[in-house]
């Protein structure tokens, strides 16, 4: 047993340590990721939270390369020279839903060279590897795939409490919405959305169909943007254009010999 | 070989040699009943009709000789195996840890005792020299001690041996013979202490030569020429004339720190603690070469002889303790279970197996460093996961899909991103700058295609409509074919293996890569699968 009157000191000083870690809670100045398209960069404050999680869900499994897709986006803008990226999936993300491939992420601004790959057997470990390379100053974001309700609110923020440590963005990808409580910042659900056609017969730009179900700092929205793969930047979709692109569906798709 | 029970009771050991079965090991009791080793069974079990009989477990034997080396491996990292029953430990500079040769000696003779092995042990100048006092010399163990170094210890489990509770080694404490004593000591030896074939010394028996003694001062010449080159170099090692180096069993590490327990120790905190200490010892060492370690083995010497290896690798040479006691950390968190520390660890050793130049980095006051870092990070991942586990996709000279990327396991290359490209074979043609030209790639590939059932409007083109994991799918735009052929120089095997690649997508927004397969023979119908994901 400790001497009251040391306690007593030592209470105090924990209290102080308290405040101000508090106090530092919220920092005002945090690093901000602008996606470039205005609407979004104002419902967020002025861009995603960069040292911060966020959870990428796609509305269904069918989407779950686009929403890889959007993930890959935000690791590309959260890029900073002389950092990396690491990228954690599991085996069974990997059976299920293919593994990454180096050939076309380059088309996402990210560069192979400075992607890192984990593969890991379990969602728990995936949260460990990411928790610990969340705190590692070299990485400018990681990325987990997560199958399953393995990330709890406990995990959550042991995350968030790594992410400010290291400066890092985090992000949780699932296949589907969860409905489990989680810390994280922001919440996003995205499908493909068909792209408008190029004039030349083939794809357009990757599109994306955006649902931010939940925002810490302001209100949910929905929107529909396209990704410019030479720009690395979001351009918004105008809802008019989207739907004559949906009507073309019933005419001959065009071939593009090449 | 393990009895349990039956204490008193005399055991042999048969197995087939030169196509009889005959006694290959008897016990004390078994010896005392004038059973010897090389006996016809058939005479033993005349003699004994109720003997007990034990069948010969090559296997097993060679398992425990390398179970008693790995155990050795606490007196020096030079263990070399003499099987079937011998072990040949290179003790030079390693005997006044122990406090001298013959304390070496008493310590491993006690040690196996208590482990209930009968040893016989010698130390001498040359492997011949021990090989032959251990297991030929009938003097008491009297523990003539010599004060010369550079030697080697032979530590014979003599054939006699079975490990028996009942009969623990109480003999001598081993033999030292003295550099220069050697011929005095071997003399009297019988030729087979020579280490040479049966043949040859039945056929020197036949000349009336028994001893060592008879053959050393005769002329080397026709000893050579009539018993072989091999006779004259046996004498010539056991002498050490020529030199004979032991070749140890395991490779021998950089460098290396050892603490020794005399209460041995068992929680994991004290494990890592020691651990933590070794390595910043071993980072001295390896600090004076401007060297770091790419690989690190803990190995933890229990007290009743099992040895723990932990092997960690890096991605960059290493030598800060804290960061090495991490990693091991993080190892003993995924297989702490195997390691059961049982009564404790008595020895525990780090030794760096790889070593590295390691370039002193100029680090700024304030700059975090950042390589330092994330190496540290990929080693900790991979000590937990493994190292190939945590890789870099390098892009390889091929347009086969499957073959464009490699996973590299990202501690084998070194983390600095500029030099990783340098080391892949071929940079591929749109990898740096992405060709806006180039064909499109998915994010995600499958790795094996799945199977879809597709509907084209015509024979060559594009999908119309698809299942995919039994959901159809309506084709809104499709981009190709691309077609994929397998590369000529491969196609061994007479297949023509052609892909048509599609982008398509769905009404939904899906965009997947599809391919027709065209079969070899143009009879068979087309196939589809689907190979890749777009975002």
């Amino acid at each position: 047993m400790l001497p009251a009157e040391p306690m007593e000191q030592h209470l105090r000083r924990l209290r102080r340590v308290i405040a101000e870690s508090e106090a530092q809670g919220i920092p005002e100045a945090e690093p901000r990721i602008a996606l470039g398209v205005a609407a979004i960069d104002a419902t967020l404050g002025g861009g995603l939270a960069g040292a911060a999680l966020h959870e990428v869900s796609a509305t269904l499994p069918l989407h779950f390369g686009a929403a890889a897709g959007f993930a890959l986006t935000l690791a590309a803008r959260a890029r900073a020279p002389k950092k990396q990226t690491l990228w954690i999936a599991t085996d069974f993300s990997r059976l299920e839903a293919g593994a990454l491939y180096g050939p076309g992420l380059d088309q996402f601004g990210l560069p192979t060279e400075r992607l890192l790959i984990a593969r890991v057997a379990r969602p728990v470990d995936a949260l460990f590897a990411m928790e610990e390379a969340l705190k590692c100053r070299a990485l400018s974001a990681v990325i987990a795939e997560l199958h399953g309700e393995a990330a709890d609110l406990t995990a959550t923020r042991r995350l968030i409490l790594a992410a400010r440590e290291g400066g890092a963005l985090g992000l949780l990808l699932r296949p589907h919405p969860s409905d489990a409580p989680s810390a994280a910042h922001t919440r996003w659900q995205v499908a493909g959305y068909p792209s408008e056609p190029d004039g030349l017969g083939g794809l357009g730009a990757t599109a994306f169909s955006l649902s931010l179900t939940r925002n810490r700092r302001g209100p949910s929205g929905q929107w529909t943007v396209a990704w410019d793969h030479h720009e690395h930047a979001f351009t918004a979709l105008s809802r008019g254009v989207a739907e004559t692109a949906r009507d073309g569906s019933d005419r001959a798709p065009l071939i593009r010999i090449g | 070989m393990r009895r349990s029970s039956a204490l008193d009771e005399a055991l042999i050991i048969a197995g087939p040699v030169k196509g009889a079965l005959r006694l290959t090991a008897v016990n004390d009791a078994a010896a005392a009943q004038r059973l010897k080793v090389g006996m016809p069974l058939a005479d033993a079990r005349a003699m004994y009709p109720a003997i007990a009989v034990a069948d010969a477990d090559k296997a097993a034997d060679a398992r425990l000789l390398e179970a008693i080396a790995d155990w050795c491996d606490r007196y020096t990292p030079l263990v070399g195996l003499d099987p079937p029953d011998g072990l040949l430990l290179d003790v030079t500079g390693c005997a006044h840890l122990f406090g001298g040769e013959a304390a070496l000696c008493r310590d491993l003779t006690q040690r196996l005792a208590a482990q209930r092995y009968q040893a016989r042990v010698a130390v001498a100048a040359t492997v011949g020299c021990a090989w032959a006092v251990a297991r030929f010399s009938s003097l008491p163990g009297s523990g003539r001690v010599a004060g010369e170094a550079g030697r080697g210890v032979d530590a014979a489990t003599p054939p006699g041996s079975i490990r028996s509770p009942s009969s623990p080694f109480s003999g001598g404490m081993g033999e030292i013979i003295a550099s220069g004593d050697e011929r005095e000591i071997l003399s009297p030896l019988p030729l087979a202490a020579l280490r040479l074939s049966s043949d040859v010394v039945d056929a020197l028996a036949q000349v009336g030569l028994k001893r060592i003694a008879d053959v050393l001062d005769r002329p080397r010449a026709p000893l050579a020429a009539r018993f072989g080159q091999a006779f004259v170099r046996r004498i010539d090692q056991a002498f050490g004339r020529e030199d004979e180096p032991i070749t140890p069993r395991l490779p021998v590490p950089a460098a290396m720190a050892e603490q020794r327990f005399a209460e041995p120790i068992a929680l994991e905190q004290d494990v890592l603690g020691t651990i933590e200490r070794l390595a910043g010892r071993l980072g001295q060492t390896l600090e004076r070469r401007g060297e770091g370690a790419r690989l690190l083995q803990a190995a933890l010497f229990r007290t009743d002889g099992k040895v723990f290896r932990i092997e960690v690798g890096t991605a960059e040479p290493l030598r800060d303790a804290g960061r090495i006691r991490r990693l091991f950390t993080d190892r003993l968190d995924v297989i702490g279970d195997e390691v059961d520390p049982g009564f404790g660890f008595d020895v525990v050793r780090l030794a760096a197996l790889a070593a590295e130049r390691c370039e002193p980095a100029q680090t700024g006051l304030a700059a975090p460093d950042h390589a330092a870092e994330l190496a540290h990070l990929i080693d900790r991942l991979g000590a937990r996961f493994g190292s190939r586990r945590v890789a870099r996709l390098v892009p390889q000279d091929t347009h086969i899909p499957e073959f464009a990327v490699m996973a590299v396991g990202a501690g084998q290359m070194r983390a600095c991103p500029g030099r990783s490209a340098l080391r892949t074979s071929a940079p591929h043609p749109g990898h740096a700058e992405q060709d806006s030209l180039a064909p499109a790639r998915p994010v995600r590939l499958f790795e094996r295609p799945e199977p879809i059932t597709a509907i084209a409007e015509v024979p060559d083109g594009p999908p119309a409509q698809f299942t995919w994991r039994q959901v159809r799918h309506v084709v809104i735009h499709a981009e190709g074919p691309e077609r994929i052929a397998m590369e000529w120089w491969r196609d061994d095997m007479g297949h023509v293996l052609k892909r048509d690649y599609f982008r398509v997508e769905s009404r939904e927004g899906l965009r997947v890569w599809l391919y027709r397969e065209w079969p070899s023979d143009p009879q068979q119908p087309t196939r589809w699968y689907a190979h890749g994901v777009f975002a």
